[in-house]
């Protein structure tokens, strides 16, 4: 036998394990966001989620501060989910924000599913709606906002109960107008001004800080701490407005959240695809979020029932919303505070409700 | 489906396209790399030759396709400084013995006995040469280079490849205890760089 041949019968090693290369590939994304690696992880320390028992003690307990606090030390999402956040992060990072000159405004497109239970003499029964709308943010946000509600649609039913259900109800404002509505700084029907929008400068843009920030204003809320982490970054994302380095920095948390998978290798949203993360909730729901790991755009989010509601079955997507932002250089006229309730006539009674007339 | 300089020029624009490369060799370098020092040192260098080649993807010759001879070249200059732990896992083949083949290999030679002795003598001879032929003869073998990528790999000319490649082989057949061939004959495989002298 030659040498050469010799050589090569020497058996082949085995193939890198799936961690080894995943670790390879994570720190291959840290660095190119110029972050040194992470340590490799000890075993046997790593803590899993926190379960909702007994999580409200230890998160008060440790979200005293942004910087000490639940992120960081708990392991992460799944490493599949991680590259995929972490290259959005990257390509977000390096996209650039939409430039709102003076005078023009940030149209938000959101085109959004939600489900509604109606109770009727015959049972409760529950189905989908949709509405779209867009919102129209001025340059300088304490100018006038302008937000454009189209009429909302049954979506989706589930069997005659459901249907007649639908049928029945009539969402949001009355006839199959649009509603427009003008306010200054946002406030719409006499609510907080730009609520959503406004912490957006003053969020931090350090993951780890920006995570224990997140579980601090969220003690309490939803099902699960990590889980309503997740909620709580889905509803900033779809504002449509959040800044390029806040977008990185919320796809890095989500890449901190224990549980956090990829639920969708490529999933699609109105028309549009990306990959689904989320994380299950027990056998209650599955929040996720849609974004495009390559664009670093962020697609929408949706929101998965693992429990049957009615007759909406266990699997169901039972809420999702998509939304496309642009810059247009006017927004339409007219419109008011209150929208559909200026309409019809209703008088504010100051305290958030309103007195309107009866026919 | 795009080639490896099709990515890396990509990636000097949108450096997340990087991983699609990493994708598609980490497996191939890991397993040069955990022949020669084992499987943890292998993981170790896998992600390092990856980060090295990362940060040097603008030196990157753009018009060559196959980004294996570069990366094989960093895993190669990363692989030195475990010179240690490849001896170790030269000792470990060795002690393993015929153990360490392939199945097919032993059948074919005479005896286990002459298996046996056959590996004893390659371990002790890839042990003993110079680190820049064994780093040419373990591309070549291993690496499914030829001598066109062994240069490249070794940024070196192909004239030093084919003089480091005889060199280790005479040392290995000399261990061996056979007659050295006094022309060289390449096996199974076509080297586009011998018919170009």
């Amino acid at each position: 036998m030659d040498d050469l041949t010799l050589l090569r019968s020497i058996r082949e090693p085995e193939a890198p394990s799936d961690d080894a290369l995943a670790r390879g590939r994570s720190a291959l994304f840290e660095r190119m966001l110029d972050r040194p690696a992470p340590k490799r992880s000890r075993r046997g320390i790593r803590v899993a989620g926190v379960s909702a028992l007994g999580a409200g003690a230890l998160v008060t307990a440790l979200v005293l501060t942004n910087v000490v606090g639940l992120a960081g030390w708990r392991g992460g999402a799944e490493p599949a989910a991680a590259n995929v956040l972490h290259s959005a992060a990257i390509a977000a990072i390096e996209s650039t924000d939409l430039v709102v000159g003076p005078g023009q405004y940030l149209q938000v497109e959101t085109s959004a599913v939600y489900s509604a239970t109606s109770s009727s003499d015959s049972g409760t029964a529950s189905y989908l709606f949709r509405v779209d709308d867009e919102l129209y943010v001025p340059a300088d946000r304490n100018d006038d906002w302008v937000w454009v509600r189209h009429p909302a649609k049954t979506y989706q039913t589930f069997g005659p109960d459901s249907e007649a259900a639908a049928e029945s109800v009539t969402h949001v404002h009355p006839g199959d107008k649009d509603e427009l509505l003008q306010a200054p700084a946002g406030a719409f029907y006499g609510g907080e001004a730009g609520a959503s929008y406004g912490d957006l400068d003053s969020l931090p843009r350090d993951p780890v800080q920006l995570l224990n920030y997140i579980y601090k204003v969220n003690v309490g809320a939803g099902n699960s701490p990590d889980g309503q982490a997740l909620v709580f970054i889905a509803e900033r994302l779809r504002t449509g407005s959040v800044p390029a380095d806040l977008r990185a920095a919320f796809y890095e948390a989500a890449a901190l959240i224990p549980g956090v998978t990829v639920t969708e290798g490529r999933a699609t949203l109105d028309g549009r695809t990306g990959v689904a993360i989320g994380r299950d909730e027990g056998s209650i729901d599955r929040q996720e979020i849609i974004i495009d790991p390559v664009t670093g755009q962020y697609v929408g989010e949706r929101r998965v029932t693992l429990t049957a509601i009615n007759e909406i079955p266990a699997g169901t997507v039972v809420s999702w919303s998509a939304v496309v932002t642009t810059v247009a250089d006017s927004a339409p006229s007219g419109g008011t505070v209150n929208g559909v309730f200026d309409v019809m006539g209703c008088i504010s009674d100051g305290k958030g409700g309103a007195q309107c007339p009866t026919d | 489906m795009s080639s490896d300089s099709d990515i890396i020029r990509r990636s000097r624009e949108n450096p997340a396209t990087f991983s699609e490369l990493y994708d598609r060799h980490a497996a191939t370098i890991h397993r040069y790399a955990a022949r020669r020092a084992g499987a943890t040192t292998a993981d170790d260098i896998m992600s390092e030759t990856f980060l090295v080649a990362f940060e040097r993807r603008a030196d990157f010759e753009l018009e060559r396709d196959d980004a294996r001879p570069w990366l094989y070249g960093i895993a190669t200059t990363l692989l030195r400084k475990h010179a240690r732990l490849e001896a170790r896992a030269w000792k470990g083949i060795v002690a393993s013995g015929a153990a360490a083949l392939d199945h097919d290999a032993i059948e074919a030679m005479a005896s286990r006995v002459d298996a046996e002795v056959a590996i004893r003598a390659l371990g002790t001879a890839i042990r003993r040469m110079p680190a820049r032929d064994r780093d040419a003869l373990l591309l070549y073998a291993w690496g499914d280079l030829d001598y066109e990528g062994v240069a490249q790999a070794l940024d070196i000319p192909i004239g030093t490849v084919r003089s480091r490649l005889n060199r280790a082989r005479r040392t290995l057949r000399a261990m061996a205890g056979r007659p050295t061939p006094t022309e060289e004959v390449e096996h199974g495989r076509l080297d586009p760089a011998s018919q170009h002298p």
